[in-house]
Formats: structure tokens, sequence, C-alpha cells
């Protein structure tokens, strides 16, 4: 059984026929070709897969593509603009706050949507807002870090 | 995974052992359980849904009772197969007559399984086992008040 | 430019932030297939028949294959050989690609369904009717060697694969603890581990009949290695023939050193129906699958004389290695477990008895530090238990037992009784640092302090060494390594000055990229950006070992070493002759040859351009400018250090907070400080996971209990404070850049420290516990205090 959905993501618009099945993180990676959101399991454990859903972070592997039909996504492949690294994405490098980049994405977009609530947070609230997300590499030390470095330059 | 409790309920042992024997009231009873068809005297073929923790699985398979003693004991052994999972559990049912219109029933066994429902969720399983025994049991015991307020 | 020693920022990054980076699950091929893999519900059961009709008629489905159809394969190999005790050859049960006859382990593959979508082969698995007789299961490795256990194989009587000894004759060992004025003596289990690297495994098989080649993509620590496996031992396919890709990997932790059944499977059936098939694990076939780590069962008895000096050490372990032998499984517990035993310490005499043990779960095999952390584990806590039985000053205790420092060079190397001898050490340095890091003292006093308050504070010490930089040859061969683990490179200089180097090692996350390049445009004097790095393909890398035993930069980057060096030996010649000197007059630095007290010099891309357009050139020498080496070490290295962590127990809940860690490690020279650290925090954190949080569970009938990312604890951001790392420098006296390796030095130094820090915690508020099962759930902490 097949559904005609359109989805606006990183501002472009699509419109697919996907499966009643089909998880948004699918649709992204495999109809999209958009490979930078990660699977890393099948739980909604792990939060590879954020992605921001009409602003909000959300586990793209917990929504079907077709309740996301008519919204709006950013993935991280949308956050770099004209070239120039969101300030998150450059203060991961600056910091060391990725080693296989696997989890990379997800950090990335939960942590705008963090910032974007909670613009001057404290090393506890980052670490609490980091809950869902998963990274074997760093022992978030460097993730802690990266955040709030990009919080004080997005503040600034 | 250990299966064990007593239960005391307000019949007569012989009544209780009629009504457990009948599966069209078992299926009434048991929780999660759809289908349950006769397969030869003593065993069935059961269909059941069941949600356990995260999973929800619809299980297939068979109960049995074997060593039936009547009206005092009988092992009940089940064996369910789902896309999720499999599970076999063997229980020793005891009835004991109280006198007073009152039988306790002791159950003592144990469950097995595997599959998805034995890496996700099991350590939530004996609590759903806690909570459909419970429900199974305050389902008899409706069962029984409503048979005696028929002949009342 | 001087880049050795600088935080350089790397490379690889600005790919990887920006969703750019190329895991093998992102790689599509016209044409793709996609695999599904029907795995075993059951631990231990007879396959009396499968019934594939309903699934290979499903929709889309294009073949199913049973163990049946794959005739003449044995499966997939083990690389190390460990004898018994008497001689005899380890049991070396096959480990098949699909089983035929029975299963041996939940997560044992039955059948492998090729679809047209991952969804159809999915739903086709699900029509596969199994006919299993379920058998009673092996579990725990300690009931699996008694009499009548059930067997995992036929041929392996008690379970046990092979008996292995090292050391003192025990006799000795026993008559120095019979002597002893004080043994301490500990039972413990050292947990198994679910390596959990984020990026599932997934292994693209792509067969091509115009060219009768194959390549694999796959999700790989180890290239190279995975292509002479794939080839020689399991398919026996030319080796000529194979390519094995592997781009950006997600993690591996060891789990992604070894050659993996799917990966011989999807090239095996991409030829059978000619298109190319990928297959990429759900996490629950990771935690089923992927080889774990650790699982020993251990009992350790540490004696000491008068003063507090150790006078022996003896050793019973039993190693579960699961179902069957994962690549290096047989040298985990022993070669990388038992020759570190003597740890820091000057310990005269030393003894271990082990059994490795098949049981009916899933393979172990390296992760993390792999045997190094369960010898420090028992080490560390045999050290700090015996100075609270003693009542002596952990620190102090180890300072009176610690090997004195020596260079190396002009001090011998150490030889200890298991085997190994260290190369160069100042045990002395990172304790004292750490100490005066973490205000030892003062500790001590608000300790007590707190504990009138009701408040439960421990400290816990962890001094550990390793051995890695894996390895020589020569040596492990001697040990029974089925393979060399030297290390090759390439280092191509381009007519234009721009260089391209090629290396075995692989990183999966250590960022090579950044590291390897630095090395070459420091010793070039070229600016980075003329630098890139080429790796994990089998097709543009001559050879290689791979990236595990934080062997990279001390054997792969000695050997790139090896190839700059030839470059700017061969570029010296073509300079002197471009300047009309002698080779001996010249001088390199920053990029270009001068004649030694001239202003006469030629730049490096002019020598480059020289060797490549030879129209004025040395007679006899041959053009281009293109070195390829193999660096194989003459010795392990071993890096140390001192790990303290500082935790509170909640006395009403047992749940304990880990309030500070300190790391200091002497990993040797660094060649950039941000990457090791990086390496450090991560390290240090999946051992704090195994004290704390993680643990594979396994009930009664083999079934893995905590299989998902719902049910095993993985470490999360808010269970650990900053971590407070720093660094001593001991240089490795035997290869070219004196590093040591920083990969697992933070997970083998952490474990015993947060452990030994929660016994202290409840040894002084009168609790006398000698041990806490792992992990340090709230739980067994209450009851530790409630019993």
């Amino acid at each position: 059984m097949s559904n005609q959905i359109t989805i606006k993501v990183n501002g472009k618009s699509y419109t697919r026929e996907v499966e009643g099945r089909t998880l948004l993180a699918s649709f992204l990676r495999e109809d999209l070709s958009l490979t930078g959101t990660h699977i890393g399991c099948d739980t909604s454990g792990c939060g590879a897969c954020t992605v921001l859903l009409d602003g909000k972070a959300v586990k793209s592997c917990t929504i079907l593509a077709v309740q996301a039909d008519g919204a709006t996504v950013k993935t991280i492949e949308g956050m770099a603009e004209n070239g120039n690294l969101h300030p998150l994405q450059a203060s991961f490098k600056e910091k060391h706050g990725l080693q296989c980049g696997f989890c990379t994405p997800g950090m990335i977009m939960v942590a705008s949507d963090f910032l974007a609530s909670n613009p001057k947070p404290n090393e506890q609230e980052i670490r609490e807002s980091l809950e869902g997300n998963f990274c074997r590499c760093t022992g978030y030390h460097n993730i802690v870090l990266a955040i709030k470095d990009a919080a004080d330059t997005m503040s600034a | 995974m250990k299966l064990e409790g007593i239960h005391t309920l307000k019949a007569e042992r012989r009544v209780i052992w009629v009504m457990i024997m009948d599966p069209d009231l078992l299926v009434k009873i048991t929780p999660g359980i759809s289908e349950l068809v006769k397969k030869d005297e003593f065993s069935y073929e059961a269909i059941s849904e069941v949600k356990i923790g995260p999973v929800k699985g619809r299980f297939k398979g068979e109960l049995s009772l074997t060593e039936l003693n009547e009206p005092e004991s009988f092992n009940l052994k089940i064996s369910q197969n789902s896309k999720i999972g499999n599970v076999d559990a063997k229980i020793h049912i005891q009835l004991n007559d109280l006198g007073n219109e009152q039988t306790e029933i002791i159950f003592d066994g144990d469950a097995q399984m595997s599959g998805v429902i034995a890496r996700t969720g099991q350590r939530v399983v004996s609590g759903v086992a806690n909570s459909l025994t419970k429900q199974f049991f305050d389902a008899l015991d409706k069962e029984i008040e409503f048979m005696k307020g028929v002949d009342g | 430019m001087s880049y050795i020693g600088k935080s350089v920022k790397r490379i690889e990054d600005k790919r990887l932030v920006t969703g750019k980076g190329k895991y093998t699950d992102d790689i599509k091929i016209p044409g793709l297939t996609h695999a599904y893999i029907l795995r075993s519900p059951y631990a231990s059961a007879n396959i009396l028949g499968i019934d594939t009709s309903a699934a290979k008629s499903a929709e889309g489905v294009i073949s199913v294959f049973v163990g049946t159809d794959i005739e003449g394969i044995r499966g997939v190999p083990t690389g190390w050989q460990v004898n018994f005790k008497n001689g005899d050859t380890m049991k070396e049960p096959a480990h098949p690609l699909l089983v035929t006859d029975a299963v041996r382990h939940v997560g044992d593959a039955v059948a492998l369904v090729i679809a047209e979508t991952k969804e159809q082969a999915r739903d086709a698995a699900d029509l596969i009717d199994v006919d299993y007789e379920v058998l009673e299961a092996a579990v725990d490795p300690a009931e699996a060697i008694k009499d009548g256990a059930p067997l995992v194989h036929e041929d392996a009587p008690n379970n046990i694969c092979f008996d292995w000894e090292l050391g003192n004759p025990v006799s000795e060992v026993d008559a120095a603890l019979a002597k002893a004025h004080h043994i301490t003596s500990l039972d413990f289990i050292n947990q198994r581990l679910v390596p959990n690297a984020i990026e599932p495994r997934s292994a693209i098989g792509h067969y091509e009949e115009h060219n009768d080649h194959y390549t694999l993509y796959t999700s790989t620590q180890n290239p190279h290695l995975t292509r002479l496996l794939l080839c020689a031992f399991v398919l026996g396919i030319p080796e000529h023939k194979v390519r094995v890709v592997s781009f950006d990997v997600g993690g591996g932790f060891g789990s992604k050193i070894f050659h993996y059944t799917e990966e011989a499977l999807v090239i095996w059936a991409s030829r059978k129906i000619n298109r190319p098939i990928k297959w990429t694990a759900e996490r629950s076939e990771s935690f089923l699958t992927d080889a774990h780590g650790r699982d020993h069962v251990t009992s350790a008895k540490m004696g000491f004389d008068k003063a507090g000096k150790m006078v022996a050490l003896k050793v019973d372990t039993i190693a579960n290695l699961g179902a069957y032998l994962s690549t290096f499984a047989p040298a985990v517990p022993t070669w990388l477990h038992g020759t570190l035993l003597q740890g820091l310490y000057t310990t005269p005499k030393i003894h271990i008895d082990l059994k490795a043990v098949f049981t009916h779960t899933n393979a172990v095999d390296a992760y993390r530090g792999a045997g190094r952390p369960e010898a420090t584990y028992l080490l560390e806590r045999l050290v700090d238990l015996a100075a609270l039985e003693m009542n002596m000053d952990p620190a102090e205790l180890r300072r009176i037992n610690f090997i004195p420092a020596f260079n190396g060079v002009t001090e011998p190397g150490y030889q200890t009784q298991v085997a190994l001898q260290y190369d160069s050490g100042n045990y002395h340095g990172v304790l004292d640092r750490a100490l005066e890091k973490v205000g030892y003292k003062d500790f001590r006093k608000a300790q007590q302090e707190s504990l009138a308050k009701g408040k439960l504070l421990g400290i816990g010490f962890s001094t550990y060494i390793e051995a890695c930089g894996i390895a020589p040859s020569a040596v492990v061969g001697a040990l029974g390594a089925r393979a060399g683990l030297f290390e090759s490179a390439q280092v191509r200089v381009q007519p234009t000055g721009k260089v391209s180097v090629y290396t075995g090692s692989h990183s999966h996350g250590q960022g090579h990229e950044t590291t390897f390049v630095q090395v070459v445009a420091d010793k070039l004097g070229i600016p980075m950006e003329d630098v890139d790095l080429v790796h994990g393909d089998s097709d543009a890398v001559a050879f290689g070992m791979g990236t595990y035993g934080s062997r990279s930069l001390a054997v792969g980057g000695s050997a790139i070493v090896k190839s700059v060096e030839k470059i700017l030996e061969k570029g010296a010649k073509i300079a002197a002759h471009k300047l009309e000197a002698s080779v001996d007059d010249l001088d390199y630095a920053n990029g270009k040859w001068t004649v030694k007290g001239t202003d006469k010099s030629i730049a490096f891309g002019d020598v480059s351009l020289t060797a490549y357009v030879p129209h004025d050139y040395p007679q006899g020498l041959e053009p281009g400018l293109d070195f390829a080496s193999f660096y194989d070490p003459t010795n392990f290295t071993y890096p140390f250090g001192a790990h303290i962590a500082i935790v509170e127990i909640d006395k009403e809940t047992g749940k304990v907070t880990l309030q500070r860690f300190v790391a200091v490690d002497d990993v040797g020279n660094v060649i950039n400080p941000m990457i090791v650290e990086g390496q450090i925090h991560g390290g240090v954190a999946q051992g704090i996971g195994q004290a704390m949080l993680e643990g594979a569970v396994y009930d009664e009938s083999g079934q893995l209990i905590n299989g998902s990312y719902m049910d095993y604890a993985m470490p999360r951001a808010d269970d650990f404070p900053s971590f407070e790392v720093e660094r001593t420098v001991t240089p490795c006296p035997h290869n070219p850049l004196g590093v040591k390796g920083a990969g697992e030095a933070g997970t083998i130094g952490s474990t015993p420290a947060v452990v030994n820090a929660v016994i202290d915690a409840l040894w002084k508020a009168g609790f006398k516990v000698k041990d806490i099962k792992m992990p340090l759930t709230p739980e067994r902490v209450w009851t530790a205090m409630n019993n």
C-alpha cells in the first residue's frame, strides 16, 4: 500500500510515493539519498537519526514518513548555509567533539533544538539534553565543550 | 522465568476444576487469548495477543494438560510461537480444598522465552506475567460471583 | 612547517559534521539487492528441517539460501592458535557461514534471504519455517567445564578449547605464597561487554561478471586481513580478484577487526545471483553477533612480605570464548592478558593458569584493551584491597612495589616474569602527578569529615601498563599468530610536489587523516594541505594489518616515516645534482635543500618535478619519487598511567555518583595532543561504563536478555563528570616517532579505579566488602551495605 506525501526537506519540497510503514529515517536515506541522517538502532535509543521536524528535534526512526506529510524537515545536510558551517558544526570540529562521526549529525541536530530553548546552558544542562543520544567514542567530554562553545558563539 | 503464586477462590474445588477445564470459559477469562480450539481431550490450539513492555505479538501454539489428577492437580504445558519470539512454559497446578466453599490454587512453573521478547523487555516480563495472572484470577472470581448469582 | 605536537583540527571533520561521511550503508550501487539473515532464536538446538518454499515465492524475493546450499565451505577461520599445555592443538570447530545441522547460540545464522528491498527480505524471512529440536545450553563458563554439561561441540570434551599457563613454575609461586606475611585473595567476574559501535556492521558484496572481479564494501578496522581471510581461507577466490573497501567506519572498539560470516556471505551470494547485495545489521543483530568482550571468571591471590613488598601472584582464570572462535579470540585471554600480570610491580613470582571455554553464547574476542583491561582489573583490585586489609596507604603500597624508572636507551628494558620486556617507563611519575592533581591529602581529610556527616566518599586508584603497538611478527608468530603484524606505507610524491600517503592502518574514528598527514608534512617541511592520506582500500594500499591494539601510529606511522626517509634520501641526491654539491653538504629544512653555509637552495617541489622530468638528472638514478616501506616493530610499546576516581555513594539507595576522574597517562611522544586526549576521554568512558553500567546478561537457557538499547545500559552524557586528563612523556625507545599508542589506555586503566573507589568508600564507612560484582548498580551496592 503506498501513499503520496510531500515533505519540505532543507528548503526543498519533495513529493514521493511511500509505503505506510516507511520510517522518516529510511525515507530521508533511501528515497532522498540524504545519508547524513544515520540509523544506529531499532528501538529509538541511540539518537543518531535525530532531525528537526517543524523546528523540533525528533528521532526520525520514531516517525513514519506519512506522519511527516506536509511538514518541514531539516537534516544535517541543511545546517551549513552558503558554504559556512553552522556554529555547532564549527564548534564540534574546533573542540574535537567527534571521532568516528556516526553520532555527530544526531548530536548537532539535538543540540540545535536545545540551544534554541536554552541559549546559555550550563554543563549539567547540556549533559541532560544529550540523554537520548549515544556516543561511544568521545566519552561526551568534548561534545559538551563543543555545545558550550557553540552556545557562546551563537549568543555573542 | 519462574511462575508461581497462590490464589484463593470462593467455590468448591470440584466447581473450580470444571470451570478451568472449559475452553469457552478460559477464552473468556484469560487475558490475551482470542481463540482456543480443542485438538483432542486434553490439548488445544491457542491464539493469543500479548503486549510485553515494548513488544507486542500475536502468538500461536499449543496448550495441553497432562498428568490430570481430578480434581486435585494437573500440569499445564504451553508452547507459543510468534514473529517476536517463542514462549515455552510448564506449570504445575494444585487445587487444595479449604472447605467452606473455598479452594486454594497453587501454581508453580517455569517459562522460557526466546527471540525478541527474550532480549527486549525480558526484565519486565515477570511484571507482565504477574499482572496477567491477577487479571485471570480477577476474571475467574467474577465468573464465580456471577454463577452464584445465577444459582442463588 | 612544524606540525608534530600541535593540536591541529581534524581534516576528516569537514565531511563528518556536514553529513557527507560515507559509511558502508550509505553506499548505493545500481541493481543493489538487500539481504536479511534469519537467525536462531535458540542457544542450542538441532535443526530437523527448514522449509523456505513460502519465502522463495514471496514478493520481491530473489533467492533464499540455507547452509546446505553452501557446499564445501567450512566457514570463517581463526587467526591465532594456542595449544594445550600438553602440546595438543586447540579445538578449532568450524564456524559455518550458515548452519546446517545445529545452532550453537542465539543469533546463529540459519538462512540468507535476498530481495529487492530490505523490507521484502525481512518479510520473507518471517515465512521460513525452521523445525528446531531445542536442547539444553551451556551458558555459564564455570559450569560448562563440569562433567555432564551440555556440549557446544562434540569434539571439545568439557567444552574446553584449550588450557594454558604462563610465568614461573607453580611450585615456586606456591612456595612464595606459603612464606608470605599477608595474602589478599579475590574471586571475581570480569563481565561480558557488548562493544556497541554506534554504526552497525554493514557489508556489500558486488561480483562483476565482465572482469570476474569482486568488491566487498565493509565496515571494518582491517580491510586487507579481511581480504586475505576471505580469499585464502573461506571462499578460495584468487586474492587479486577481490577489492575490499572501507570508507568511513562508525566506531569499532575491536568489534570490527574480525572477518565476519556476513562479509563472506554477501560476496558468495553476489556471484550466485550476479547482482550486488547489501546487508546491514539491525541493532538487535549487533547485540547478538558483534564479537563481545571480556567474560572472565577469576580467582587470584597476591602475597606480600611484612613491609608490603609483593612476593607472589597466582591466578586461575576461566575465559569464555562463546560458541565459535572469532578471529583473534584465542590470543585475548592468553598473550594479551597473562603477559600483563607483572603490572608496574616487581613481583618476583607470577603464575597464571587458564582454561578457555566454549559456551552456547555469542563469540568473545578483542574489545577495547582486549585482555589488558582484565589483567589490570585483577592486579589493581588486588592492590587496593591489600592496602585496605593491611591498613596501608594504597598509593604508598604501589610506590614501594613499582619498577624504578628506566628509559630503555641508556638503561635496559625491564624483563618481566611473564614473557614481556617493557620498553621504558616512569611509573612513580604518573602516580605522583595524579596524586597532586587530585589533591590526595586534602581528599583524605574531606573523606573523614564527610563520613561524620553521613556521606560516603571513596577514592580508588589504578596504575596500569599495557602492551600495544601490536606487534613484532616473529614474536607473535612464535606465540601462535597466523599473521604478521607489521604495517605497510607508501609515500608518493607527485610531480608537483603534492604528496599522497597510503597506509595499511585504517581509521575508524582515530583521525589518521590528520595525524599521519601531520607527520608527513612535518618531516617534509611542506604544508599539510599538500598531503593527503589514503586508507581503507585494498586496491589503493599495497597491504595492511589494520587499526587495533593501539598500533596505528607506532607501527603504521613508523612505516610512513621509513618511506619519508627514503624520499628525502633520494630527493637529496637529486637536489645535490641540481645544486652541484655533494649530498653531505646539504641541509634539509622547511621544504628545501640548502648547501650548508650558502643561500643556494632548491625547493621540495622542484626536486619532485625533476624526479618526474629527469632531463638534468643524476646518472644511474631511477626517475620518480615514490617509496613503499614495511615496518615490523622490534617490541611492543608500553604505555602506562595512573587513574584516580572519586565517588560518592548514596547510603539510602546505593547509587554511586562519580564525582571526579583524574587520568595521568604516558603514551610516549604525542603527535596531536587534542586527538590523544579525545582517545583517553573515550577510553575512560568505556572503562567507567564497565564498572558502573554495562554487562551482557544471558539467562540460563542462553537468551541474551538485554540485547537492545532499552535494556543494555549504555553510558550517557550525564553519567560522567568532566574528565581531568594529563600526560607525562616517556618516549618509546624503539620506534622512530617515540610513540606508544593511546587508543586503549583509558579503558585499561579506568575500570578498577572506579570499583576501588566504591570499595574504599564502603570500608571507610565500616562495610568491609571485598568485592561487588560489576556493574555496580545501586541494588548491588545497597545490598553490600545491608547484608
